[in-house]
């Protein structure tokens, strides 16, 4: 459909995939001759649309220094082209390995610019291609700048980090030089955590557990007690605290009589992508509250437990799944 | 104060920046542009300026649109048109100054930029001094300063970093503007410029306001040379006449009906007499169709080279094409005039007659028109006609004894010349009749020709160049600038037009002697004159020698770079007849040139990789030709455990590779690296494998 009513958008967007996916992969990239392209930019245009009428000024009123201001003007403009090409050429950008993301937040890449000349390397700015979004730096002598690149990452999954854009007007504007990056290093996306997510699932007792019967569905996992001494402070909910005003404590022989399961098959969402995102929820939330909770996807089963490794654990599976 | 300049944000320091290069760009202007436009783009900069310092936001789009409206009805007042040169220079910064109060995306920068480029080049309008090129060198290069700081986008780099760049650009960017100076092709006007183009440079002008051949007697730049090849006429009778002005609106002298078809002009009726004096005229370019020939030339001037003796000073070989087709007809009032602006040197032979009559013998129709003078203007000298009318020795006198009164007049009424006469007010004649008593030959001459007119005789204004002084070394006449003269010209019933040069009765050393008016000192130039002559004379003497030098350099190189020297330079470089197509050849050879040099350069930045990794690549690629299995990048110790038996010699060599990059001992590592490389040719080398 896009072909027929944008024919030229549709070549051109195909060309440019086709274009970047010719280009290597590497997670350090220094800038050759080859892979900086420059381009006039709309006032580069106008500065000559200018030259050309200070020329025919001069041809017309037969002004010798007329002359003189149009030349200097364009030589000092064709060695502006030089300048600006030589800012980036000879950079080297290298990817500081991205940290995982959530799907749909902000996150950040971190490029390093080193600069091998000592000279200084003006308003160098980077972008995710595409997107626009421009930070910049400059880059000091003989020295390294770090950029961070913001992006959102929109679907979840281990991706290639987006391909990145290294651009400079400096020093007349008149010049765009450009290049384009794709970096090799992977991000692993976690999936977007369900914003308003339901509280988490009831717990399944234990295998053989007596009381399973009696507690099935309660489901509440805010069984409290008035706090004695030694409890864990993990165990202390602070809400109730603040609303009661003397410190609380959780059941902990209640919990321990259940196991928390987040189970795909059993969420209740309706899609796939859906289901994943109530679970990375739930994870987040039984994480926070400090419960042992297990996750069972289709193929995969992370046994119960808690902690920054076990959640991290489960959120790769939830991403990779 | 300082301080808080230092302290500003960025924004406001750099707008105050741009600003104050602007006003910089228009300063040059402000003594020539109408006072309302002075005024305005002044407050508006001032008012900018100080939106800048305290961080306010700026006036709305109505504000720009009423003023913008205003300024454009007041530059159709001024001007009665918004085409032509001085409305345009008008609008320009007009318009550059409304545009700083709209500075607010990147876009608007950019316009201010061009904008400032062209009121740059509007400066040269009227000077192309030493001094408005230094001047304007300073403007661009902080117009680029500027532009390069608005191109540096991180934090608030000092103006100075920004500076070095454009300084560093403009500085590699200055051997490109020579070669293109030096080759780019001089051509004429691509089309008619109008009317007011030219004047304000040297060389006479279409029209005479009072104050403008002061400026000329200062210009010592060569107008014409001259050559007698038979008798040379008395100095005083060197008259090369330029355009005759005859309408006067009460402060301008302009050409009547310059246009009028010639059947309708008056009959020229020419009669010479006495010895003709043949001569040849180079001519220095002066963007006037004038062909300027000695008083009278009653036959064709000959132009172009090809049949003329070449003159000795260097002007050799004045290309035919530059003059060929050039149509050249007399008007009826004896001036030559070509069809087409002389933008290059000229050269042409021609006889005149320095003893003639021309005009009509009898009082008709059309004559009363150089009676005219406009209503109300200098009564005071129109009171002085008719007090004189009725003065009885002058009652019943006829026009010479009009004229020899009149003459007299300014022969005994304590009247002298001078080339500062100063501004003078509306009523120029009575001012210079009454009042002021000095002047020089553009007062005397209007003066005269106005109480002429008001005394009832036909009269009108001459200009041109008057003497000039002989080159001992050549025998050739120079003209300069500063010979340019205005005379008058009187009809007398049964002569036709008289010659009558009032400036002798008042100054008979102007004409006729080599005493040329010095021009008198300015006030700083006597006030340095006395601390270093005081000092050390001569010093002063050196300084204003070497002055004069550097000014006559510049004319000489600069302004007067012509086709003609264009071409001469391209003969000198070896062209055999060098032509307007040879230039373009030139350019193009050299751009060639250029990029083959940036090729080399690409080639030798490559090369300055490191050598030692080179040598080490050379060896891989043999050793993997001849079957080795070896990853890309292997290093010298891997490749050599991957040697045969037979190889050992290799592998040696390999380790002493490893050993001179990685050893501890600092020693020349080039000259190892060069032992090694000589090394390398002699090793047994594996054959390749097919």
């Amino acid at each position: 459909m896009s072909a027929v009513l944008h024919p030229v958008r549709f070549v051109s967007g195909r060309f440019q995939r086709w274009w970047q996916s010719r280009l290597p992969l590497r997670d350090s990239f220094t800038l050759t001759q080859r892979t900086v392209y420059i381009l006039p930019t709309r006032p580069g245009f106008t500065l000559a649309a200018t030259l050309l009428v200070l020329l025919i000024a001069s041809i017309n009123y037969q002004l010798n220094l007329g002359y003189l201001l149009t030349f200097l003007l364009a030589g000092s403009a064709m060695v502006g082209m030089h300048v600006s090409h030589a800012t980036l050429r000879g950079l080297t950008l290298n990817l500081i390995a991205p940290e995982a993301q959530f799907a749909g937040a902000s996150a950040v890449i971190g490029v390093n610019l080193a600069n091998d000349r000592n000279t200084i390397r003006h308003g160098i700015g980077m972008s995710v291609l595409g997107a626009g979004h421009w930070v910049w730096a400059d880059v000091p002598p003989l020295g390294v700048a770090t950029l961070h690149i913001a992006f959102r990452p929109a679907r979840r999954g281990l991706h290639l980090v987006p391909a990145l854009t290294a651009e400079t007007r400096f020093p007349l504007g008149t010049f765009r030089v450009w290049t384009v990056w794709r970096p090799a290093s992977k991000v692993l996306v976690y999936p977007a955590p369900e914003p308003s997510a339901p509280p988490l699932p009831p717990g399944e007792p234990k295998s053989g557990g007596a009381a399973s019967a009696l507690h099935q569905h309660s489901g509440e996992y805010d069984g409290v007690r008035a706090y004695r001494r030694g409890d864990p402070m993990k165990l202390v909910v602070w809400k109730k605290v603040a609303k009661a005003g003397e410190l609380v404590s959780r059941d902990a022989e209640q919990v321990q009589r259940y196991e928390l399961w987040l189970d795909f098959a059993q969420c209740g969402a309706a899609n796939t992508e859906h289901r994943l995102s109530r679970l990375c929820a739930w994870v987040l939330a039984a994480e926070k509250q400090g419960l042992d909770y297990g996750l069972r996807l289709p193929g995969v089963e992370v046994k119960a437990g808690h902690g920054e490794g076990h959640k991290r654990q489960c959120l790769e599976a939830l991403a990779l799944c | 104060m300082l301080k808080r300049l230092y302290n500003l944000p960025r924004d406001s320091r750099d707008t105050l920046f741009l600003l104050a290069v602007i006003g910089w760009v228009m300063l040059p202007q402000i003594t020539r542009l109408p006072l309302w436009c002075s005024l305005l783009a002044g407050g508006v900069l001032i008012w900018r300026g100080s939106l800048a310092l305290q961080s306010k936001p700026l006036p709305s789009k109505w504000w720009l649109l009423v003023l913008l409206v205003l300024t454009v009805a007041a530059t159709f007042n001024t001007h009665r048109t918004l085409l032509g040169r001085d409305a345009g220079v008008t609008m320009i910064v007009v318009l550059l100054a409304l545009k700083t109060l709209e500075l607010r995306a990147r876009r608007d920068a950019f316009v201010i930029f061009f904008l400032s480029f062209f009121t740059m080049l509007t400066n040269f309008f009227f000077s192309q001094s030493l001094l408005t090129a230094a001047a304007m060198l300073i403007a661009l290069l902080g117009l680029l300063t500027a532009l390069v700081n608005a191109h540096m986008p991180v934090g608030k780099p000092p103006l100075w970093l920004a500076a070095k760049t454009a300084g560093s650009m403009a500085l590699l960017g200055a051997p490109v503007m020579a070669v293109l100076f030096v080759l780019f092709p001089r051509m004429a006007p691509l089309w008619g410029v109008p009317g007011d183009a030219m004047s304000g440079r040297s060389g006479l002008s279409a029209n005479m306001q009072v104050g403008q051949i002061a400026s000329l007697a200062l210009d010592d730049s060569i107008a014409l040379r001259v050559r007698f090849t038979g008798a040379t006429p008395a100095q005083s009778e060197l008259y090369f006449r330029g355009p005759v002005l005859s309408s006067f609106n009460g402060r301008d002298w302009q050409p009547l009906r310059a246009n009028l078809p010639g059947r309708l002009q008056m009959p020229t009726n020419l009669r010479t007499s006495g010895e003709a004096t043949p001569y040849e005229v180079t001519l220095e370019p002066n963007n006037r169709p004038w062909v300027l020939l000695l008083d009278v030339a009653a036959a064709k001037p000959e132009l172009a080279g090809a049949a003329l003796a070449a003159p000795s000073s260097g002007l050799v070989g004045a290309p035919v094409s530059a003059l060929s087709g050039v149509q050249i007809a007399m008007t009826s009032e004896l001036q030559w005039i070509a069809d087409r602006p002389f933008t290059d040197l000229a050269r042409y032979s021609a006889v005149s007659h320095t003893r003639f009559r021309y005009g009509p013998t009898q009082m008709q129709i059309g004559l009363q028109e150089y009676l005219l003078l406009p209503d109300g203007s200098n009564p005071r000298t129109v009171a002085l006609a008719a007090q004189m009318r009725s003065a009885p020795q002058l009652r019943a006198a006829n026009t010479p004894e009009l004229v020899n009164a009149v003459l007299h007049r300014l022969r005994s009424g304590a009247y002298s010349y001078t080339l500062e006469p100063g501004v003078f007010g509306v009523h120029t004649a009575d001012e210079f009749w009454f009042d002021r008593k000095e002047g020089f030959c553009e007062h005397i001459a209007s003066s005269f020709v106005i109480l002429m007119r008001a005394l009832d005789v036909p009269a009108r204004v001459v200009t041109g160049y008057q003497g000039g002084e002989r080159n001992s070394v050549d025998g050739f006449w120079v003209i300069r600038q500063s010979d340019a003269h205005a005379w008058a010209e009187v009809w007398i019933a049964g002569q036709g037009w008289v010659r009558v040069d009032p400036t002798t009765a008042v100054a008979p050393g102007r004409t006729g002697s080599f005493a040329r008016l010095q021009a008198p000192q300015g006030a700083i130039a006597s006030v340095l004159s006395g601390v270093f002559g005081a000092v050390n004379p001569s010093l002063l003497a050196n300084l204003r020698a070497t002055w004069d030098a550097v000014n006559n350099g510049w004319n000489q190189w600069v302004l007067n770079y012509t086709q003609t020297k264009q071409l001469n330079l391209l003969k000198d470089i070896g062209f055999d007849s060098p032509s307007w197509e040879d230039l373009f050849y030139a350019l193009l050879g050299l751009l060639v040139f250029v990029s083959l040099c940036g090729a080399m350069w690409t080639l030798w930045e490559k090369s300055r990789h490191d050598p030692w990794l080179r040598l080490l690549r050379r060896a891989r690629k043999r050793l993997i030709k001849a079957g080795v299995v070896l990853a890309p990048n292997s290093p010298p110790r891997s490749m050599a455990t991957r040697l045969g038996a037979g190889q050992k010699e290799i592998g040696e060599w390999l380790l002493r590779m490893e050993a001179m990059r990685y050893s501890r001992t600092q020693g020349n590592h080039l000259l190892k690296l060069a032992g090694l490389q000589r090394e390398f040719s002699h090793l047994p080398w594996p054959k390749p494998v097919k």
